[in-house]
């Protein structure tokens, strides 16, 4: 590294500190980004805001060398560059702030800060300089650390510091963050802001990702829109306000292909009463969720990705230990039964992660079909296995799902992944179960196969199973949902009736700021 | 007390330290590859192999510390099988410590009765054992405590020496940082530039190098032969030690010394007159009740954690959790 | 260079190495390579009783393959299937020994308790594997040093026959496994562990049990979501095979020793491990390996006699074989990075 930690690299007089030109990437025949233009100007701070798949995140990976563009040219501080990978970003002065941290648990902060850069003095590592280092450039821009502690004590919040600190000592002037208070609270989002300001002080630039509009509005100098791959606008913070956002963000192009339904709610199936659960980290990721789900209905969950939509799935379909609260399905509180029992208490679960949940990818398609049902006739008598019975069965199932394979003895690696997918809806659709939680259906699925499982989730509906459908995708349960509660942060944020679901209250709800509209 | 006086003396701490050497070397050998995360159920077999071509170097050479390299070398040559195997073939690293151990115990064998024309054991051939290091002034200082410094052969001291070192490899070299990093967060070390390859590599030869000194001591050390087999389980027991010590040095250290004393001690035990089958199987009833017996232990953990979890979030955020239900 | 190409030329590579060292190594310890092989297959295939003798050895390899089987299909290492082997011989020496009982139903009795005392072996390390996650290959490798020890201390010092050199007398009569031939001590057992591969690969095939067991094996958290309660087949799969593990024991010394001794059977365990992971944890197939490392065994005798080669060097063959097949099975993934996601994966 030529900079010395922390140092200005070679100062340039150029107006614009990023230049994308055209920046076009595909990923096999999706096309994440078409051609791109993005300015960041030297000294602010840039918001770039977008949906789920709006292309945000690949196009910051284009900057920072992490992707190459098929198409496009980039320009730091005025000089055409090619960014080749990571360390030649580092090397212009770009510093990139990922949305999962890369932090050694064991280490000490300061450690981590220094990691790949290691002051040394005799051959060792010369702890005292790095934390005196790392204490100076943390007072410096109010990113409060204990530089000796150890990170796996830390809380989220300081390790994001941490990163910001990692690529403040790399020499970076300008700073791109990737949603950068997902992850915090309310509080630790305003220090964030805070330093983000102290660096443009300093005359650092920062690129700033992000779909929460009210901290877009509050943080920003400039914000950029993009929606499904291309850029809507480039327009200053102070000419906007939020609902000219959320209109730019969703766009009204978004197909509300909203199918016919009768209406037919019956009983209660699924009610759920102050729910909570914790994540892997230990940390509470669904707070008090309370909703009923009616024979007949189809109930949405909206919601940008972790918010605790797939804790709540888990904890339904007994996967994880609820905390707090109960879940009756028909009378029987799931939150005391196994997986197991849940099952046989009527529950038919699409996983969001099907592949490492939904199927065994080296097994046949016969195989995946069985699982859950192979203790019941007709796939098995006495506890032996009718082979033939699953395999006919199974025929039938790809069949009646249409499902593209040569034969039920496919093994389910093989399939495209709508296929697969149509293999998991075919084992839980027909399980006679009363419930149905179906965890984002069509992620991943060509178009054709999205429009097959739409129809079979209203077949569901209409046969009168309740129905609750988890989605990040706003068109999808515009499409199939009676009714639509948002999620944000483990919580309940409100409810939409889905025949005037509004697309800009939605988007408000997912962004965390429902509480003045409408109150869960 | 006469009995216990008997049992617990000088003598039975110098003999601890000295059956304590061959294991903890070999276990802060396999520190190298615990903390770079590779799982080493070779260890045994690296042991075996180091043990084997020391005497064969001793013989050759008439030196014993050129059998002592011939040991490390040997030792060496299955940590590169190793790696090449684990690291780069990302193969099943139980398999591959496990087909190594049989390799070399098959490979001793078969050299020995090609080279030897016996089965069994290798003595006297010449072979050259360790000298003993007096050091002096011991016996001035110490008395008749003089016996628990001086008077080991050098491997022992380097096995001793060699805790503090890693320690201090682990903290303040940036090789040791790299090799805890690959271990235990290697997205961490792939985002910052390091090569796992390389880390995991040097970690399986370090581990070698170590295991390799650790064989040489049991064929060379106190007595000089090559019996088949003769790492008994040594390596395994390391890896227990491993497991429940995640590689630190310090209790590293603390598992060996059980072991050893263990070892020392069902060795007195036997001149007692009890059943040698018996006593032989001491060390490693020990190894299995400490491996169970923490990982027990390690739940209570799992609690504090959470504990404290909900500490940090009670304070952070306004909205207080509910308590939990069954917490776990 | 495409994946299929890679992945063929690596086998390639692999298992020319692994006959390439084989090579080496029975050259350097003074052979030719051509000799030893020749040696081998006529050890191992020379005549009918050369031939029986190689099914002899098969049979107590076949019984620990399935044992381990067992174990890799739920996703168990079960390494401990020597000691359980051990103490299996030794539980069937002592009903064979101590009690008289009518033919047929003492032979019956001491297999019984042989695999009763190889599930008791495994079972503590099962359970702490299955509720506390404590490595099971560590733990069932170190039980195997006591299982050796403890039944040589059972042998020595409580059952020894008197003026015999460290045995415990012969079992009665009525509790020999009957031989097949007149002119080889063949007997039933491998007909015991023929019935129990095919019998294991139709439980495992047919029954709705085993079902839940591959899926745990082959993909745990799909298991876990379809409501197979994975701890506990880990714990019973564990125990099975420690089961099976004792029964290889039984068979051996009601079948081949009449008796239990030091130093009986060693290596079986081991052998019938890697004849399982050879054959890829198939039962079935695990006859085939089982009998090619059978055949090894049995040659080996003759090597010993008739060439300076010492038998070991079979084991040396049968770890370079399982070497270069853990290699190639897995150079296909090779691309991965070591951070065990694709190098910068989105």
């Amino acid at each position: 590294m030529s900079n010395a930690p922390g140092s200005p690299p070679l100062l340039s007089t150029a107006a614009m500190a990023v230049e994308l030109t055209g920046i076009t990437k595909r990923f096999g025949a999706f096309i994440a980004n078409d051609g791109i233009d993005l300015a960041v100007r030297r000294g602010e701070i840039h918001a770039i805001i977008g949906e789920n798949g709006a292309g945000k995140t690949t196009l910051m990976n284009i900057l920072f060398g992490l992707l190459q563009p098929d198409e496009g040219s980039i320009r730091l501080n005025g000089e055409a560059t090619v960014v080749a990978d990571p360390a030649a970003a580092i090397k212009a002065g770009l510093g990139m702030v990922h949305q999962h941290f890369k932090l050694v648990p064991s280490l000490s902060v300061a450690d981590n800060v220094f990691l790949g850069m290691e002051v040394r003095r005799h051959g060792l590592i010369d702890h005292a300089a790095q934390i005196a280092r790392t204490q100076e450039l943390s007072k410096r821009f109010g990113l409060h650390v204990d530089a000796t502690e150890r990170v796996g004590l830390l809380s989220v919040g300081i390790e994001q510091r941490i990163e910001i600190l990692k690529v403040l000592v790399r020499g970076a002037r300008t700073i791109i963050l990737d949603e950068p208070t997902a992850v915090l609270t309310p509080q630790e989002s305003r220090e964030l802001f805070q330093t983000l300001r102290s660096f443009v002080a300093e005359g650092m630039t920062v690129i700033f990702i992000s779909h929460h509009l009210e901290e877009v509005m509050e943080v920003s100098d400039t914000v950029t829109v993009l929606r499904n791959g291309r850029k809507v606008a480039t327009r200053p913070t102070s000419e906007l306000n939020k609902d000219e956002l959320v209109r730019m963000m969703v766009g009204r192009e978004v197909s509300f292909d909203r199918r016919p339904r009768a209406a037919l709610h019956g009983d209660i199936v699924l009610d759920v009463k102050d729910l909570w659960a914790r994540d892997d980290r230990r940390l509470p990721a669904v707070r008090g969720a309370s909703f009923a789900v009616r024979s007949g209905e189809v109930v949405g969950i909206a919601g940008v990705a972790g918010n605790g939509q797939t804790e709540l799935a888990e904890v339904l379909s007994g996967l994880r230990p609820a905390s707090h609260g109960a879940a009756w399905l028909k009378g029987q509180d799931l939150t005391t039964l196994s997986p197991a029992a849940i099952r046989q208490a009527g529950l038919a679960h699409v996983p969001g992660d099907r592949m490492v949940r939904g199927v065994d990818r080296n097994a046949s398609i016969a195989a995946n079909t069985l699982m859950g049902r192979q203790h019941r006739a007709p796939w098995s008598q006495n506890g032996v296995l009718d082979w033939k019975a699953i395999a006919q069965n199974a025929g039938a199932l790809i069949k009646s799902f249409d499902i593209r394979a040569q034969g039920a003895g496919d093994a389910v690696k093989r399939l495209s992944g709508g296929n697969i997918q149509k293999v998991v809806l075919a084992r839980e659709f027909t399980n006679g179960a009363d419930f149905l939680l179906i965890d984002q259906p069509t992620r991943g699925v060509d178009i054709g196969a999205q429009e097959a499982i739409h129809d079979e989730i209203m077949r569901q509906r209409a046969a009168g199973q309740a129905i609750l459908l988890i989605s990040v995708q706003l068109d999808e349960l515009a499409a199939l949902a009676d009714r639509i509660l948002v999620m944000f942060n483990g919580r309940i944020m409100g409810e939409v009736a889905g025949d005037d679901a509004d697309e800009d209250r939605i988007g408000m709800m997912m962004a965390g700021v429902s509480q003045q509209l409408e109150p869960a | 007390m006469e009995i216990l006086d008997k049992l617990i003396n000088v003598a039975l701490i110098a003999a601890t330290l000295r059956t304590t050497a061959p294991i903890l070397l070999v276990a802060l050998g396999g520190s190298f590859t615990t903390k770079a995360g590779i799982f080493n159920i070779g260890l045994e077999g690296q042991m075996l192999a180091g043990a084997f071509f020391a005497v064969i170097g001793s013989i050759w050479t008439g030196s014993a510390f050129a059998g002592v390299a011939c040991g490390v070398a040997a030792a060496l040559a299955f940590a590169l099988a190793f790696a090449v195997l684990v690291v780069t073939f990302r193969a099943n690293e139980v398999v591959v410590g496990l087909a190594l151990n049989i390799l070399a115990g098959g490979t001793t064998i078969s050299l020995m009765k090609a080279i030897f024309g016996t089965r069994g054991s290798i003595v006297g051939h010449g072979i050259v054992g360790l000298p003993k290091v007096q050091i002096p002034g011991a016996q001035a200082l110490l008395g008749s405590w003089a016996p628990l410094i001086s008077g080991f052969t050098p491997i022992v001291y380097i096995a001793f020496i060699a805790v503090p070192l890693l320690v201090l490899f682990y903290k303040r070299t940036q090789l040791g940082l790299y090799i805890r990093v690959v271990g235990e967060k290697p997205e961490a070390a792939e985002a910052l530039g390091i090569s796992i390859t390389r880390v995991r590599y040097i970690a399986s030869l370090l581990c070698g190098l170590l295991a390799g000194l650790a064989g040489a001591h049991l064929s060379l050390g106190y007595i000089t032969m090559f019996t088949e087999n003769m790492s008994s389980g040594r390596g395994f027991m390391a890896v227990a030690i491993l497991i429940f010590s995640n590689g630190d040095p310090l209790k590293v250290l603390a598992g060996c010394l059980l072991f050893g004393f263990a070892d020392a001690f069902s060795l007195r035990l036997q001149t007692f007159g009890f059943p040698s089958y018996l006593v032989l199987t001491v060390p490693y009833v020990v190894a299995l009740t400490a491996l169970f017996a923490l990982s027990y232990r390690a739940r209570p953990k799992v609690i504090r954690e959470t504990l404290a979890s909900m500490q940090k979030l009670l304070s952070v955020d306004r909205n207080s959790a509910p308590v939990d239900k069954n917490p776990q | 260079m495409s994946d299929r190409l890679r992945a063929f030329s690596g086998q390639i590579i692999a298992v020319g190495v692994a006959l390439l060292l084989g090579a080496i190594i029975i050259i350097l310890v003074g052979e030719s390579p051509v000799h030893v092989l020749m040696t081998l297959l006529r050890g191992a295939f020379g005549d009918q009783e050369k031939i029986a003798g190689t099914l002899l050895q098969t049979t107590p390899i076949l019984i620990c393959g399935v044992a381990a089987c067992i174990g890799l299909r739920g996703g168990m290492f079960n390494v401990g299937i020597e000691g359980q082997l051990f103490l299996g011989g030794f539980a069937a020496a002592w009903v064979g020994f101590t009690f008289s009982l009518p033919a047929g139903i003492h032979t019956l009795a001491a297999l019984a308790l042989a695999v009763v005392a190889g599930a008791a072996w495994v079972a503590i390390p099962a359970f702490f594997r299955a509720r506390y996650n404590t490595n099971e290959v560590v733990s069932t490798i170190l039980s195997n040093y006591i299982a050796v020890l403890l039944t040589s201390y059972f042998t020595i010092f409580l059952f020894k026959r008197p003026g015999g050199w460290s045995e415990t007398p012969p079992i009665l009569a009525t509790a020999y496994l009957p031989e097949i031939f007149a002119f080889s001590r063949l007997n039933w057992g491998l007909v015991i562990g023929l019935l129990l591969a095919v019998g294991v690969a139709l439980i495992f095939r047919y029954t709705s049990w085993g079902y839940g067991v591959t899926m745990v094996g082959s993909a745990p958290k799909f298991a876990e979501y379809g409501g197979v309660d994975v701890k506990r087949q880990g714990f019973v799969v564990l125990l099975l095979s420690g089961a099976v593990g004792g029964l290889a024991g039984g068979v051996e010394t009601l079948g081949v020793h009449h008796r239990f001794m030091e130093g009986f059977a060693p290596g079986f365990g081991f052998d019938g491990l890697i004849a399982a992971l050879l054959a890829n944890g198939s039962p079935v197939a695990t006859i085939v390996t089982a009998l090619f490392f059978g055949a090894l065994r049995s040659g080996s005798l003759l090597l010993e006699v008739d060439t300076s080669a010492s038998r070991e060097i079979i084991t040396v063959i049968q770890a370079l074989i399982i070497l270069s097949v853990s290699a190639q099975v897995l150079i296909k993934r090779r691309g991965d990075s070591q951070a065990g996601e694709r190098r910068w994966k989105f």
